[in-house]
């Protein structure tokens, strides 16, 4: 009988183990939640890379953002569902900032993975959609393959064809930092919470 | 003996790399049929076990119910989102999930089910249909992507999957009640 009580306690010290190793101490029960607690950890830099955005423009990421904060999402305009949420909760973040922080500190950025479809028109019409003026929030697509291939895998964004020329794709807000690298994934579906996130990392540099 | 051979044989098909492969490329599949053939040839293999380190079990799981808990945490393990995901991306995982599932579920269960009494037989099924609601709750329920390897409409496949498994084991648990009920009648 002793035994067999050893033989518990045995079991649920591993099992505490297990889990806790399989969850990064209880916090990330998806890998979804696991990849951003990683990503945050690691601030990985952004690759630079070619943007074509919905007025033609071409211009590199780098040069866009450099020493502003970008508030980044990823889409694309075919999309039914998750990406019009995206975008709609997207735009009530960028509505809840003061247009001052646009001049010289904020840029919201929206990048479809869908190039072959989503040339400079589509994305103009689908920026209407949201008030997105093609300046302060601005939608683009990276035309050569390679560059978002590796902007994606570098952000952790998985996207699987479904077969019927749809995409499944995690969603998230992403804020990278004046210097080119992540510091902060957000939930898309909290706005509020998003907004907070944003001013505060806004107030901290206007601080200074 | 036979069985063991059979479980053993149950257990390399499904380690074959194609086998595994194909197994893995659809979700439902994946759960229901590759984790619980997994436990099952453990499960059957737990004849040549118990016989080869009698002993060992004599001591360690008297009672039963160690095996039982064994089991019952090892499935939990495998219920995590997460782990689905790693599985197909991390060798590692792959690899303790083809350990896991017939050795320290298959096998303990095989060892603790003649050991056990019958309320702890009825906790352990009442709780894998309970388990099994729940989770076909959340994957039909949930508008989300919960593993990032699995499409949606995957998940919700699965969701309904998980319903029909509880119906199945709802169903069997009754007429288990019944025939119970009867041989008690019977032998008294």
């Amino acid at each position: 009988m002793n035994k067999n009580k050893l033989a518990v306690l045995v079991i649920l010290f591993f099992a505490i183990t297990l889990f806790g190793i399989a969850t990064d101490g209880f916090r990330a029960f998806t890998s979804e939640t696991a990849r951003s607690l990683a990503l945050v950890k690691e601030k990985p830099k952004i690759p630079d890379l070619i943007l074509q955005d919905s007025k033609s423009r071409s211009y590199s990421f780098s040069n866009l953002t450099k020493g502003k904060y970008t508030f980044l999402t990823f889409m694309y305009t075919n999309c039914g569902t998750v990406c019009p949420q995206l975008e709609m909760n997207m735009e009530d973040v960028y509505n809840n900032i003061p247009t001052k922080y646009f001049e010289k500190d904020l840029v919201f950025l929206s990048i479809s993975f869908d190039p072959s479809r989503d040339n400079s028109e589509v994305l103009e019409t689908y920026s209407s959609y949201f008030d997105s003026d093609g300046e302060k929030w601005r939608m683009a697509t990276v035309p050569n393959k390679k560059e978002l291939e590796h902007l994606l895998q570098t952000l952790g964004v998985v996207v699987i064809p479904d077969g019927y020329g749809n995409f499944q794709h995690n969603s998230a807000f992403y804020l990278v930092g004046p210097d080119g690298h992540l510091i902060d994934i957000m939930d898309y579906t909290n706005t509020t919470a998003a907004t907070n996130t944003v001013l505060n990392y806004l107030t901290l540099e206007g601080g200074d | 003996m036979k069985q063991a051979k059979y479980g053993l044989l149950l257990y390399i098909f499904l380690a074959l790399p194609p086998v595994a492969s194909l197994m893995e490329s659809v979700m439902i599949v994946h759960m229901h049929m590759q984790l619980t053939l997994l436990v099952l040839s453990g499960f059957l293999m737990g004849t040549f076990f118990k016989q080869r380190f009698a002993s060992f079990f004599n001591n360690w799981n008297q009672s039963g119910v160690p095996g039982v808990i064994l089991a019952v945490v090892i499935w939990a393990y495998w219920m995590i989102p997460r782990i689905m995901d790693e599985t197909l991306t991390m060798h590692s995982i792959e690899i303790f999930k083809y350990i896991s599932l017939p050795f320290l579920v298959g096998v303990p269960l095989r060892d603790s089910w003649k050991k056990v009494s019958y309320t702890v037989k009825h906790i352990l099924y009442i709780f894998m249909t309970i388990n099994f609601i729940v989770m076909g709750w959340i994957y039909v329920a949930i508008n989300q992507q919960i593993c990032n390897n699995y499409l949606l409409v995957e998940q919700r496949t699965l969701g309904f999957g998980s319903f029909a498994f509880a119906a199945c084991m709802i169903i069997y648990g009754f007429i288990w009640i019944f025939s119970e009920r009867k041989e008690h009648q019977q032998s008294s």
